[in-house]
């Protein structure tokens, strides 16, 4: 590591209304090292990087590069000093090809003509030189998600990156996409570039980093080099307590198959199959992890189960009733419950207060009625023992939805849901973008629904989580099951291998 | 974004509220805007025998008061206001009623005249009677006969206001509507007759709008006497479904000229865009509705005008006897209505002029029915 | 029928089409422009009708047809700006904003001709230009090589058109920012200077077309475009933001309507089919337009406003 550090950020401070986003924030940066800025949704991570990459201005600090101070009033200023950034959302024009989204934005070597053939040239040249091979031509609507990203490192490499922001690269990639890219991070450190790496998967960060400061309500609540930490001393200083990783998990016994899906064939929004021939039960008392990339046909199969898709073909059972096709509100009386992964699209209605959205799925029940009209003393005791008893973070019950949090809509969606006994429950994402406290309680609530009997089909693209719950797991490849595996005995590497539609090995007996 | 760019924006600003200023102070008050447009009409008018009178009109104006004062005890001086689909000077149809209610300032003791032309969207219209009736003119002018259906609903809300709806021929039995209609075929036929005597192709094209009202009667009456002069001429009749398209009106009159005409008219205020085209191809063109030499004066022949006036005269008779309304007028070649006015600049043969002034005796004493 | 097959009206009817067209060329070429970049301004027949009055008056007062086609580009180039600002950096709905700009120039064009001018008086128009050699060939040289000179220029701004748009730096960006204006941002591109371009860049465009119209016709009057910028706006969706496309749909509309008015005159069509046969070129786009935009994407960026770090 040289002397001096590349970037210095001192004493970062940035206000939005009513937010302190970052707060007094100092940060470091030296040649060669990956430096990850780890922290919850909101912590103030995205804040911080896109300053150094000037979309933001900060309102008090400064910058140093190279131990000089550095004013970056824009995305262009942060280019010029050899900062890029990888973001998180990919900033791809889909429409272009690949040499043109690499030369966007730069002077052309033919004034006002473009010089796609010399930028050509340049992108297979980095991409041999970095293991980023991709064809410049392409126009990027075509190309896979892993390449979309080769795309986007090129882009920084070509624009001579020295310092580079990747925030949450890994979302989108498969287990053996993410070793891939790894390697060429490496080898950009190799190179004598800076990496800061954004990120929440802690193994990811654990296999990546050489530092890692760690975020909290927009304050450093903690430094620590990467020998030093383990998972759950960093998830600790994330949330600021003691946190279990993995919640305790009592055998149960495994009863009879209470979702019986077979046969499912499904057609998609562009009108392609997007599952295929789908065979699947799920038991009381078991949670049946579905592991994929997204985008496999795991959306329809939940939609499709909800009663929110027709099925082309196939049948669905629910506690042994035909539910294949129905309406959702049939769907629901046949002991369905339903956790959408579009929390504020599907799951819950923003402007609607909390108690009108508790109410959202019984509204018709006698219990809320008075004479056809609503019993709103029933309502609001109803919603205030929910409330409580699933922790929800809320000023009143008349606080509209959408000015919670994303883990406590979570929260409030899941206490709806499981406020009846459903027979069969069917997450989808429960814990995405929500913080590590409530995701934790939402791990915690989802074992205990299913030790009290209820079929459990989780639906997630987080691997933790899929190997910390599931009894068994399914991988979803292209609308098939690749294969189930008991998450005891199979590692990581088979799923993830299964996950990109590589093996079908160690299929093993439902109920397994 | 940069400084330059901020200042070319206000230089833009800049020049746009300069625009908006010479706009609003380019002309003065509606009074002098009527005047202007008298004059324009004179200049026309002064070529054939026109009366002095329309020159002299800004002059009359000025001296109205004292006539006030001795035909005071008659009646109170009145107010009359114009509705209208197009500009006041559109050379066509709205331009015949405003120069005719000038016309009528000149003679009579006129307190005031609103003008609200342009109202092509008939709600607008709709809604500016309205508004001249709430404030008391005492005669308001609906000039299009789109505007039947809103008038039919507020004059029955106004028994005191008198109203004139033309061109028409119903009063809805209303006692305050009067209807007023032009005998355009008659000044049609008789330009028809000298077109067919013109035309050296033997070939007329005639350019309408749409094929209702007083454009299918001038076109139906121009057609008829070119076929009556002489049945070896080919009339071809364009509607190019539009009042407003000049442009199109414009490739109608090329396809006339492709089909080869040699002799042109047409009706209604899209028509410059034609007159433009047989002004470049030198083609023979016969105005109507207003006179439109100084739109080409080098190839029009003559044009139909309308002398609104002469109805209005019967209808402020009828107003100052009590009579608001109940009865239908038709401006025509008799009544001096309707005038062929020519183009003094036009070599025009004493010979096809001769047959002009015989289909006018004819149509008067009634031999001729232009289009029966 | 067999009137139709004569050379004159042959002729007629495809030199006609190409005039018809050439406005609407102008005026949809460069809100093409806009387009691609995700501003969508309905204001182009607002700002064609002020470019005509602008057009006429100088033709008028100098007699010279280029300073009054300068008119119409100096009116453009404003109203353009004006465009602009209200899209870009104030960020308006853009599907009501531009009827405003269409109302201001409806009104404001009708009011400075009644002010200044009042009764309409026929001015210059462009000269005919004879292209030497080409307009002698039978047939094809009165048909396409008989024309004024916008005509000629309009048809070569669809060349220079397709080239800035594919060719350029200039080009890459409006495509980027019209697809993707985060990404383009993301790497230094200024979005609002892409817009300000190429809304400036429609606006003088359709303040060149109106001049062309106000001056080919040699006359001004009130509403004179008849709603010409918005069936330009329309051409644009049917040439799926393609200038090719463009012109071919405005090639198409222009034919449609001549052929439309030669039926007419020479009776082909009976009188009394005027006005279902008024609707055709309206029907005609319209189908050609839900056929042709299903295959086409507009730009993902179209009519939403950009602001960064959203």
């Amino acid at each position: 590591m040289a002397e001096v550090p590349m970037l210095e950020m001192k004493g970062i401070t940035k206000r939005f209304p009513g937010v302190l986003a970052n707060d007094r924030v100092d940060f470091d940066l030296y040649a060669g090292e990956v430096h990850t800025l780890l922290g919850e949704n909101g912590a103030g991570k995205s804040t911080l990087m896109k300053i150094l990459y000037g979309l933001y201005q900060a309102d008090e600090g400064k910058i140093l590069l190279n131990g000089r101070p550095v004013e970056i009033a824009s995305p262009t200023s942060a280019i010029e000093h050899n900062i890029g950034m990888i973001h998180q959302h990919f900033m791809l024009v889909d429409t272009l090809t690949v040499a043109e989204n690499v030369a966007l934005g730069l002077p052309s070597s033919r004034g006002v003509l473009t010089d796609l053939d010399a930028v050509s040239e340049k992108i297979v040249a980095l991409g041999k030189q970095y293991g980023l091979e991709i064809d410049p031509a392409a126009t990027v609507w075509q190309l896979a998600v892993g390449q979309k990203q080769r795309v986007e490192i090129i882009k920084a490499l070509y624009r001579v990156a020295r310092l580079l922001i990747l925030d949450e690269p890994t979302a989108v990639l498969t287990p053996q996409e993410v070793e891939q890219l790894f390697a060429t991070l490496h080898q950009m450190t190799a190179d004598g570039r800076g990496l800061i790496f954004i990120s929440h998967k802690l193994h990811e960060v654990l296999a990546l980093s050489d530092r890692i400061t760690v975020l909290r309500h927009g304050r450093v609540t903690g430094n620590t080099t990467t020998e030093g930490a383990t998972r759950s001393s960093l998830a600790s200083m994330m949330v600021g307590r003691e946190v279990k990783l993995a919640p305790d998990k009592p055998e149960t016994e495994v009863g009879p198959a209470a979702l019986e899906i077979s046969g499912l064939r499904v057609i998609g929004d562009r009108g392609n199959v997007v599952i295929d021939d789908l065979d699947l039960e799920v038991h009381t008392g078991e949670i049946l992890g579905i592991a994929g990339v997204s985008g496999n046909g795991q959306r329809e199969l939940a939609e499709t189960i909800a009663g929110l898709r027709q099925a082309e073909s196939g049948s669905i059972v629910i506690a042994g009733s035909d539910v294949t096709n129905q309406t959702p509100a049939g769907v629901r009386s046949a002991g369905l419950a339903y956790v959408p992964e579009g929390r504020m699209k599907d799951g819950s209605i923003g402007p609607f207060t909390v108690a009108e959205n508790l109410l959202l799925i019984d509204h018709n029940s006698k219990e809320f009625l008075d004479a056809g009209l609503l019993n709103f003393e029933a309502i609001r005791k109803h919603s205030q023992s929910l409330v409580d008893e699933f922790a929800v973070k809320t000023p009143s019950l008349d606080t509209p939805v959408r000015s919670l949090s994303g883990g406590n809509i979570q929260k409030l969606i899941l206490a709806r849901e499981l406020s009846g006994t459903p027979n069969v429950l069917v997450a989808s994402q429960p814990t995405r973008g929500v913080d590590i406290g409530a995701a934790e309680y939402i791990h915690i609530r989802l074992i205990e629904q299913r030790d009290q009997s209820t079929a459990i089909l989780m639906i997630s693209e987080d691997l933790d989580e899929i190997f910390g719950l599931s009894d068994r797991v399914a991988v979803m490849y292209e609308g098939k099951i690749m294969g189930i595996v008991d998450p005891k005995t199979v590692g990581r590497e088979d799923v993830g291998l299964m996950m990109a539609g590589v093996s079908q090995e160690g299929r093993s007996a439902p109920g397994a | 974004m940069s400084r330059n760019a901020w200042i070319w924006l206000g230089v833009a600003a800049a020049a746009l509220l300069v625009i908006i200023i010479v706009a609003v102070s380019g002309g003065d008050d509606e009074t002098t805007e009527t005047t202007e447009a008298a004059e324009t009409t004179t200049t026309v008018a002064e070529t054939t025998e026109a009366p002095e009178e329309t020159t002299e009109a800004p002059e009359e104006t000025t001296e109205a008061p004292e006539e006030t004062t001795t035909t005071a005890a008659a009646a109170e001086p009145i107010r009359i206001a114009i509705v209208a689909p197009s500009a006041s000077n559109d050379l066509a149809f709205t331009q015949s009623i405003v120069d005719a209610v000038n016309v009528i300032e000149s003679e009579r003791d006129i307190a005031e005249v609103a003008i609200t032309d342009g109202t092509f969207v008939v709600e607008d219209a709709a809604a500016a009677i309205r508004d001249y009736a709430t404030n008391g003119f005492d005669l308001v002018i609906a000039h299009g006969s789109q505007y039947g259906g809103s008038l039919q609903e507020i004059a029955p809300d106004f028994p005191e206001t008198s109203f004139a709806w033309g061109t028409a021929a119903d009063t809805f039995g209303l006692p305050n509507v009067f209807a007023y209609e032009a005998a355009s075929d008659e000044g049609g036929y008789v330009m028809g007759v000298m077109g067919a005597a013109l035309t050296e192709s033997s070939t007329i094209g005639i350019v309408g709008p749409i094929e209702v009202g007083d454009a299918k009667l001038y076109v139906d009456g121009y057609k008829a006497g070119a076929e009556a002069a002489d049945s070896g001429v080919t009339v071809n009749v364009n509607y190019t479904g539009s009042f407003s398209d000049v442009a199109l009106a414009s490739e109608a009159a090329q396809a006339h000229v492709a089909a080869g005409a040699d002799v042109m008219t047409g009706t209604a205020q899209m028509v410059v865009g034609a007159v433009g085209v047989a002004n470049d191809q030198g083609i023979l063109w016969f105005g109507t509705q207003a006179n439109q030499t100084s739109l080409a004066p080098d190839i029009v022949v003559a044009s139909q005008v309308y002398k609104w006036e002469v109805v209005l005269r019967e209808i402020l008779d009828n107003m100052e006897s009590g009579t608001l309304g109940g009865s239908t007028y038709k401006i025509d070649l008799a009544n001096e209505g309707l005038v062929i006015e020519y183009n003094p600049d036009f070599e025009l043969s004493d010979d096809v002029k001769a047959l002009a002034d015989q289909a006018i005796a004819d149509i008067i004493s009634g031999s001729i029915v232009p289009t029966g | 029928m067999s009137d139709f097959f004569t050379e004159a009206v042959l002729i007629a009817t495809v030199a006609g089409a190409i005039r018809l067209a050439v406005p609407l060329l102008l005026a949809s070429l460069g809100e093409t422009f806009g387009q691609r970049s995700g501003v969508l301004n309905l204001g182009v027949d607002g700002i064609m009708l002020l470019g005509a009055f602008a057009g006429y008056y100088t033709v008028l007062k100098t007699d010279n047809v280029w300073y009054g086609l300068l008119a119409g580009i100096a009116v453009g180039i404003g109203l353009g700006l004006a465009s602009s600002l209200i899209s870009v950096t104030l960020q308006a709905e853009q599907g009501i904003s531009g009827i405003g700009v269409y109302l201001f120039g409806l009104g404001m064009s009708d009011l400075l001709f009644q002010r200044l001018v009042g009764t309409p008086v026929p001015i210059t128009k462009f000269p005919k230009v004879d292209i030497p050699g080409l307009s002698d060939i039978p047939w094809l040289g009165r048909m396409f090589f008989q024309h004024s000179v916008v005509v000629y220029l309009a048809f070569l701004a669809v060349p220079l058109a397709m080239f800035i748009i594919n060719r350029t730096t200039f080009g890459m960006n409006i495509r980027a920012v019209g697809e993707n204006p985060e990404a383009a941002d993301s790497l230094g591109v200024s979005v609002a200077a892409v817009r300000y371009a190429t809304v400036t860049i429609g606006g003088t465009m359709a303040g060149v077309a109106g001049a062309a119209l106000a001056i080919d016709l040699g006359i001004f009057q009130q509403n004179l475009t008849n709603a010409q910028g918005f069936i330009a706006i329309a051409l644009v969706y049917f040439g799926a933001w393609r200038p090719l496309g463009v012109m071919a749909g405005a090639l198409l509309y222009g034919f449609v309507n001549s052929l439309v008015l030669q039926f007419k005159t020479l009776g082909i069509i009976p009188q009394s089919w005027s006005d279902i046969a008024a609707m055709a070129p309206a029907v005609i786009t319209i189908l050609a337009l839900v056929i042709v935009a299903r295959r086409f994407r507009a730009p993902a960026a179209l009519t939403k406003p950009f602001t960064r770090g959203t």
